[in-house]
């Protein structure tokens, strides 16, 4: 009975200390990460269908204006993987300027994830106010390279926004890194503040159940638990500085 | 008459030796911080090259090597924190710091532990001593997070 307790109170305060998230601070700004995937038993020796949340954000200590984000780069590690054969694409251009209802007429068949955004809006001589959008991901291309185009829109003020992120593999811990670059033209007045996305599709491809995001946990007979960093999230700002961070999870062999 | 004096000279100096050296003026935050980074840079350094493929080590059931890995870590850590400790700290920060430390010194008994287990051949508890000793340094980096360390903060992806 005490070794349960013991047991229930350290889980309760491991799931207190990933509420939030991980933070790290550079001067007045704090980037925060969090996320998880499930299930988190996974089998040893080949990937299985797995939801991926991921939540980071940006805020200020002293509760100055956001600085503008002109990249936004989320890595994932190598043993999570990406599989769109044989799942249909959006192109980007057929959701622009849709709403979320049309934009899932066109491209329901493509999309892998929802979620949330909020961006703080900052127009001279008036306060800054914050701007919610709704968020919806879709497997897609751009110039023939793997693409997550994630459409947000806002009610109050009106309006859709386009982002693509492009997939690109590489060596590394991070093995799968998604990379948007913020236009431009979406104007000096928004800025990031946060995000959070649930990535998960199931579908069938000549006959043949898949998933977008299949992960395993490559461990050995003896061990049941492995710890694996997770994800990291790298924020460029318009100054050129950079800001990220990473976070480790742990996956149960089964 | 000569000797009092001889005696009272003796003791005056006796008893100046004795005074403890005026204590050194507090520094800034930012001193604080530029001076701990310097001792944190190298060593995080060294931590990442004694801990490179430690968890590859531990998936391909090397735990024998991992021991060895994580026993440097442990060393570097300990005389990393015993040697920032020794620093001056900044008077408004002295409570947060305390804190931080107790965080640090556990994160330095889970590493002990972990080397112990790994040594004895028990993965599964070195594991949830990973676990704890990762909580633990995310706990250590939220007390300190306005000072925004680099080096003296801890990541996770030092550790193999």
């Amino acid at each position: 009975m005490r070794r349960l307790l013991v047991a229930l109170l350290v889980l309760a305060g491991l799931m207190a200390a990933t509420a939030h998230g991980e933070r790290a601070q550079r001067g007045n700004l704090i980037v925060t990460l969090d996320g998880g995937f499930a299930p988190r038993a996974l089998p040893r020796d080949h990937p299985a269908p797995v939801s991926v949340q991921l939540k980071a954000g940006l805020q200020t200590t002293d509760e100055t204006t956001l600085p503008r984000v002109t990249r936004v780069e989320l890595g994932i590690p190598g043993q999570g993987l990406i599989s769109s054969r044989g799942l249909p694409t959006c192109r980007a251009r057929r959701i622009r300027d849709t709403t979320t209802a049309r934009a899932l007429e066109t491209c329901r068949q493509a999309l892998i994830g929802t979620g949330r955004m909020v961006a703080q809006v900052k127009i001279p001589s008036q306060p800054a106010f914050a701007v919610q959008a709704r968020l919806l991901a879709f497997n897609g291309k751009v110039h023939g390279q793997r693409a997550v185009i994630v459409h947000g829109i806002s009610l109050r003020p009106p309006t859709v926004v386009v982002l693509p992120f492009l997939i690109h593999l590489r060596p590394g811990r991070f093995g799968t890194v998604l990379t948007a670059h913020l236009p431009a033209n979406l104007g000096p007045w928004p800025r990031f503040a946060r995000f959070e996305m649930d990535f998960y599709r199931r579908y069938t491809y000549r006959g043949r159940e898949r998933s977008y995001i299949s992960a395993s946990c490559p461990l050995p007979p003896r061990v049941p638990i492995g710890i694996f960093s997770f994800a990291k999230a790298t924020f460029t700002l318009a100054d050129g500085r950079r800001i990220s961070k990473g976070i480790a999870r742990s996956c149960r062999a089964r | 008459m000569p000797r009092t004096i001889a005696i009272t000279l003796f003791m005056a100096v006796a008893l100046l030796a004795a005074a403890p050296a005026p204590a050194a003026e507090a520094p800034t935050r930012d001193e604080y911080v530029a001076g701990l980074e310097k001792i944190c840079k190298p060593d995080a350094e060294a931590t990442q090259r004694a801990m490179k493929g430690a968890r590859g080590d531990i998936r391909a059931e090397r735990f024998d090597v991992a021991a060895k890995k994580f026993a440097k870590a442990t060393a570097i850590f300990g005389g990393n924190v015993q040697e920032i400790s020794a620093e001056p700290r900044p008077s408004a920060d002295t409570e947060r710091l305390r804190k931080w430390f107790t965080y640090l010194n556990r994160q330095e008994a889970y590493l002990k532990q972990i080397t112990e287990q790994l040594r004895a051949n028990h993965p599964t508890k070195a594991l949830r001593l990973i676990q704890r000793f990762i909580h633990t340094g995310n706990l250590a980096n939220n007390v300190v997070l306005a000072f925004g360390f680099h080096w003296c903060s801890f990541e996770f992806s030092r550790y193999g």
